[in-house]
């Protein structure tokens, strides 16, 4: 099984010479690094000259008792046929990364836009964070897990004077 | 009543449909499109721009984002006008009824003439609601000016 996984390794060992990260095959093309957020621009810009071309998705995971932000970036190579994931934590009070769009251009703004709207991180260096779907939203990002959606649309839509929503509050 | 019934059947011969349906909202029409139910031989046609259509049909959940699309398309269409709302999400938002970012009931943003519960509806019921079209006409307040005099009155 371990020479079986030897592209992966190469991967990883490939990373390690020249960033500090901890690295972790999963499993068969499925290749897990964690790093700095500093680090972060730096370690794209090798990442894509090793050949992960294609920024498959972004995403945030929010950890309220740790107080972080986790970004996790999906890279497929389409020469190695591996999907790196790059993970990097933030600071969950005040979540400014740099952007990546200077690394993937077009691809990453759009993911980077809508991971704004929902979590509220701030992707410096990306120069359209408008909203997406959430037009004239004014409230805490959505997505956050300190946001009592429920709660939230009790306030906004139902009544709890009136007979047929009583049992929305219940 | 039943003049406004027969003026409304004058004015609209064939019910032309607009639709404007969100996530799953067409399937609830789409059996009606193909030949088991065929609206078509009830002329009931599907048009391409709400300045064409009679009848504005409302599915699926609505976004505070397409809500405002909806009011603008309902304001294109010519007088006179219904709105039939399909499915559950329009009534009471469904199976989001808990969500930060739908609306909960269609009729607090647009007049809706007709609501047709089901998830989804079946065919035959929005038949009888186009049928019933013409006999609401009396009961629900109309909206163009042809009608305002009538609803005073």
């Amino acid at each position: 099984m371990a020479e079986s996984l030897y592209k992966e390794n190469k991967v990883i060992e490939d990373i390690s010479a020249k960033f500090k990260v901890a690295g972790k095959v999963q499993r068969e093309r499925r290749v897990w690094v964690t790093i700095d957020k500093d680090e972060l621009i730096a370690l794209c810009n090798f990442a894509k000259g090793l050949g992960f071309e294609h920024l498959s998705a972004i995403s945030v995971t929010d950890w309220p008792e740790e107080g972080t932000f986790e970004l996790t970036y999906h890279l497929w190579s389409y020469s190695k046929k591996i999907l790196l994931t790059i993970k990097t934590k933030l600071d969950r009070a005040d979540p400014i990364v740099d952007s990546v769009v200077s690394v993937w251009r077009e691809n990453a703004q759009i993911h980077e836009r809508e991971l704004h709207e929902l979590f509220g991180v701030e992707f410096e260096g990306n120069e359209d964070l408008t909203p997406l779907f959430l037009e004239d939203w004014d409230g805490p990002p959505p997505f956050r897990k300190d946001f009592d959606w429920r709660e939230s649309v009790r306030q906004q839509y139902y009544d709890k004077a009136n007979e047929r929503e009583r049992a929305y509050y219940d | 009543m039943v003049e406004q019934a027969t003026k409304m059947k004058r004015l609209i011969n064939a019910i032309w449909i607009f639709n404007w349906f969100n996530s799953c909202g067409f399937c609830e029409l789409v059996p009606l499109v193909g030949s088991r139910w065929d609206m078509e031989r009830f002329g009931m046609i599907i048009t391409g721009t709400p300045r064409h259509a009679d009848v504005l049909f409302i599915a699926g959940y609505q976004t505070l984002k397409s809500i405002k699309r909806a009011q603008v398309i309902y304001e294109q269409m010519p007088d006179p006008k219904a709105v039939i709302a399909l499915g559950a999400c329009t009534m009471s938002g469904g199976m989001y009824w808990d969500s930060y970012n739908t609306i909960k009931r269609l009729a607090d943003y647009i007049p809706v003439n007709i609501y047709i519960p089901g998830c989804p509806p079946r065919p035959e019921a929005v038949f009888e609601a186009c049928m019933k079209i013409f006999h609401h006409v009396g009961a629900v307040p109309p909206h163009g000016r042809k009608f305002a005099k009538a609803h005073r009155g």
